[in-house]
């Protein structure tokens, strides 16, 4: 296993390159004129220019690029173009927030579409079963916007259950008191689609021949669901997770911004908007080895679900 | 203070700031905060309509010597900064020498501050030494410039090169403060993180983008509102001249305010008692607050007070006055020929202006009858001219007589030497209300004949298209740095092309009346040159003039003195609040 791991992080290297090289691409391209942007409401191309230079922008490509791949290897981003902020503090103070929301979110909606999963393939072609996928489809139909737009008047103003908006400096008050709306809303929301794919997992194995057989051996319904058909299931859940996994280190940028989250998903947004590189840089060169690292990890976990997996 | 007694004030953004370094920045927001950490020499009355400039860390505000060339400051002694480690425990006065220091900064290419623009091309000496430091990688803030003469501890005296009668209207911009050189230099590259200045608060917390908390300067020597230039027939002076009668200001011990980019939250949090103001109530909600013009009446109940602001702004939309665009495509709106100018005004006249104020600003915009919005020295509210008011058959008739005609049948014009027409509005990608906007155009145009296409591009790409006239028209707008018609004036000046002059409008005419009306001072005089120069801004088009928006400004009753300033963007320091009804209303 140690050679298969040493293999899958060493392969890490290329893959970082390709992404620093499409990130830099991208932004070149499409990514505006930061000068243009920081320079304010009257400037001259003297000044435009000055910018540039201060931003290292007119320096030739290659050379930007190299300052990028030794920013990427040293984790030393610099200052964002717009606040002069430490990028490594921006990450930091913002992934904190990001996650009190993100982390609770996923562990609550795939317990509960696990869950709902096994129940409602355990009574598949049932009106119960039916019920609940013409409800998931419903759901899944809403824009998010809708959702937060209206929960946030009902649940937030109306009821006033929850604060409406807002963020504190104590992580248990915001776990527990602005938090929950957030955190309700991404699951009523994630909890549909989820559902409705987790329960195809189930209905997959629930025909394989293994589960007739152990069945026909007498082998009592709950055990074969809870046992067998839970188990194998649990590889495409798996990865279904490792897909969804690295979404929570960048949040969600609707849910911090309509609860003033100070997240990293706001952060991003704003950058984007300010052209502020070093900042877009930072959180995507991140983001790509925090999925590298978890696919890597769910690989080791499959050997650990499926006896049959080796590490070849 | 016991905690229940202190008096809080807890208001939103509409925007994250960036930080609190005043000669790096220049969003509203940011510049907002540094009003009340920082002081200007001079700034603006609090009740005083039209705006009037008074003097705050200085001791008058001086006037113009030699022609208008020459502006000396004399500071009120005994100004301290607020306490910080820099100064190891000693109080620190306000010198001089600060705002020779702070002057100089905005010239740093370092610092590439926003508004270098500012103390460019005026004051004697300080172009030269700004060239040198960008030969030589270093700004040299000891060398001394005669343009900037500190005489001894409190006076400093700048010398122009040209007669400039708005430079006291600089001297009170946010971001023209003194500051300590001791503090910039210690904490360098986080200036934004450490503010220490004079004013009447001081930075006491800050979660970037989240939350920003103020509290009152210790070291604040205090001061009474300004009753000399109240009308007291005004509900909102009178108000506040009786809530403040005899008090030393300020009296809010703590501000919080909190960054909220959406419009739903903030205006939520504000139903909610969370906020005490609600400044600049989204169009959006303005018939559930205000069903035809009055106040909702449960918000009525609860004594809520709108106070309605026409902002010193106009929108406009640019034509691009150069034959080619940026690119060297061919330009059909640019150009100074009769038939140009004939295209550009029949366009003009197509378009309906009703339609953008009721449907996209939901009725909360007067329509710009000059390039000159109310509220700014300057303005002519008697101006009034046809030549922007909407009148589509006009400009049907203009377009024929000029040879603008269908002439391949395909139910569009085409110009005069029988080429298709067709003309491009550029717009913001990211903006709902542009977006609107350029629908609109496309289907006024559409109504006269005229093939229109709105092309969308990243906010960045739009400021630097428009910079370097890569563009045929684009929408715009502007709101004043400080209340004088110049400031807007200048935007169509020929040698500020590739700077605020968006159009890149060259018109010897226009350009000989500015440059008299810098030499003259505020009076009949300059008001004719600004008549002048706006009809010729009618008479080529290089604008169709826009909106001047209203913002309704909300606030609970237990705020008191409450009026907003059109310049300032922020009244905290002039407020009151009765913690009682506050708290009351939180329970």
């Amino acid at each position: 296993m140690t050679a298969y791991v040493i293999r899958r992080i060493w392969q890490m290297i290329p893959t970082i390159l390709g992404v620093i090289l499409l990130i830099f691409i991208l932004f070149n391209w499409v990514g505006g004129d930061p000068a243009q942007v920081l320079a304010g409401k009257i400037s001259n191309p003297d000044q435009i220019a000055n910018i540039r230079k201060q931003l290292g922008v007119d320096q030739p490509y290659w050379y930007q690029l190299w300052v990028f791949v030794k920013q990427v290897f040293t984790f030393d981003f610099g200052r964002s173009w717009s606040t002069n902020e430490l990028v490594s503090h921006i990450i930091l103070t913002r992934v904190g927030p990001t996650l009190t929301v993100m982390l609770p979110c996923l562990a609550i909606t795939s317990t509960l579409a696990v869950l709902f999963a096994v129940m409602v393939a355990y009574v598949r072609g049932t009106v119960t079963d039916r019920g609940i996928m013409i409800v998931c489809t419903v759901a899944m139909s809403v824009s998010f916007l809708v959702y937060i737009i209206v929960f946030q008047w009902l649940f937030g103003f109306v009821l006033g259950w929850f604060p409406v908006q807002g963020w504190s400096e104590s992580f248990w008050k915001n776990l527990t008191y602005y938090a929950p709306l957030p955190i309700m809303l991404a699951v009523f929301v994630g909890l549909a689609p989820e559902l409705r794919l987790y329960r195809s997992f189930f209905l997959d194995e629930i025909n394989q021949d293994y589960v007739r057989t152990a069945r026909a051996k007498g082998v009592p319904e709950k055990k074969v669901m809870l046992k067998h058909v839970m188990r194998n299931a649990l590889i495409p859940i798996l990865t279904n997770l490792a897909i969804l996994l690295p979404g929570i280190f960048v949040g969600s940028f609707l849910l911090e911004v309509f609860f003033s989250i100070p997240g990293l998903g706001r952060e991003v947004v704003t950058a984007v908007n300010r052209s502020d590189f070093p900042v877009i840089k930072a959180v995507t060169v991140y983001l790509a080895i925090i999925t590298m690292i978890i696919n890597l990890l769910v690989d080791v976990l499959y050997k650990l679900v499926d006896p049959r997996v080796s590490f070849k | 203070m016991a905690d229940a007694q202190r008096k809080v004030l807890r208001v939103a953004f509409r925007a994250a700031e960036t930080g609190f370094d005043p000669q790096r920045i220049f969003d509203r927001y940011s510049v907002g905060i540094c009003e009340n950490i920082y002081e200007t020499l001079v700034s603006y009355d609090y009740l005083a309509r039209p705006v009037k400039l008074v003097p705050l860390a200085a001791e008058a505000v001086p006037e113009p010597e030699e022609g208008g060339t020459r502006y000396t400051f004399r500071i009120k002694p005994g100004i301290y900064y607020s306490d910080d480690p820099v100064f190891h425990g000693h109080r620190r006065e306000l010198v001089a020498a600060d705002v020779e220091y702070a002057i100089k900064r905005f010239r740093d290419p370092k610092l590439r501050s926003p508004y270098e623009w500012l103390f460019e091309h005026n004051i004697l000496g300080l172009d030269e030494l700004a060239e040198r430091a960008k030969k030589e990688g270093k700004f040299d803030y000891d060398t001394k410039i005669p343009g900037i003469e500190v005489r001894g501890k409190y006076v400093v005296s700048f010398k122009l090169k040209e007669p400039n009668f708005n430079f006291l209207y600089f001297m009170a911009m946010p971001n023209v403060v003194p500051v300590a050189r001791e503090v910039i230099e210690a904490y360098d590259a986080d200036t934004m993180a450490h503010p220490v200045g004079t004013g009447p608060y001081v930075l006491k917390e800050w979660v970037r983008r989240s939350k920003i908390v103020l509290e009152r300067n210790p070291n604040y020597r205090g001061f009474e509102l300004e009753t000399r230039y109240a009308d007291m027939a005004d509900e909102w002076d009178r108000r506040a001249v009786e809530a403040l009668a005899g008090k030393r200001l300020p009296l809010i011990d703590r501000i919080e305010i909190y960054p909220i980019e959406d419009e739903q939250p903030r205006f939520l949090a504000f139903l909610n008692h969370e906020h005490d103001i609600l400044d600049e109530l989204p169009f959006q909600f303005i018939n559930q607050v205000m069903p035809n013009g009055k106040l909702a009446p449960q918000l009525a109940a609860q004594g809520v007070r709108v106070f309605p602001e026409l902002q010193p702004e106009i929108t406009y939309d640019v034509f691009n006055m150069d034959a080619k665009t940026n690119d060297g495509a061919e330009n059909p709106v640019g150009g100074y020929t009769p038939e140009r100018v004939a295209l550009r005004r029949a366009m003009v006249l197509a378009h309906d202006r009703n339609q953008e104020i009721y449907i996209v600003r939901k009725g909360q915009a007067i329509a710009a009858q000059s390039p000159v919005p109310p509220g700014v020295v300057g303005y002519d509210p008697d101006f009034r001219s046809n030549a922007q008011d909407p009148d589509p058959p006009r400009a049907k008739a203009l377009l024929d007589m000029f040879g603008y005609v269908d002439r391949d049948g395909d139910g569009w014009r085409d110009t005069p030497d029988g080429r298709a027409l067709t003309v491009h509005y550029k717009y913001n990608l990211g903006g709902q209300e542009q977006r609107e906007l350029a629908e609109l155009w496309v289907k006024c145009l559409a109504e006269v004949g005229i093939r229109a296409e709105a092309v969308a591009v990243q906010f960045a790409d739009l400021i630097n298209d428009k910079r370097v006239g890569k563009f045929q028209l684009a929408g715009s707008a502007w709101i004043a740095d400080y209340p004088d018609a110049q400031n807007f004036l200048q935007l169509l000046y020929g040698p500020n092309t590739e700077q605020s002059n968006e159009a890149r409008f060259k018109l010897p005419e226009y350009d000989r009346l500015y440059e008299k009306s810098l030499t003259v001072p505020d009076g009949e005089e300059r008001n004719r040159l600004y008549r002048e120069m706006t009809r010729l801004v009618f008479a080529y088009a290089p604008w169709r003039l826009g909106v001047t928006r209203r913002f309704n400004h909300l606030q609970y009753p237990w705020v008191k003195a409450y009026k907003k300033h059109p310049i300032l963007y922020t009244n905290y320091k002039w407020l009151d609040i009765d913690v009682a009804a506050q708290q009351a209303a939180m329970k």
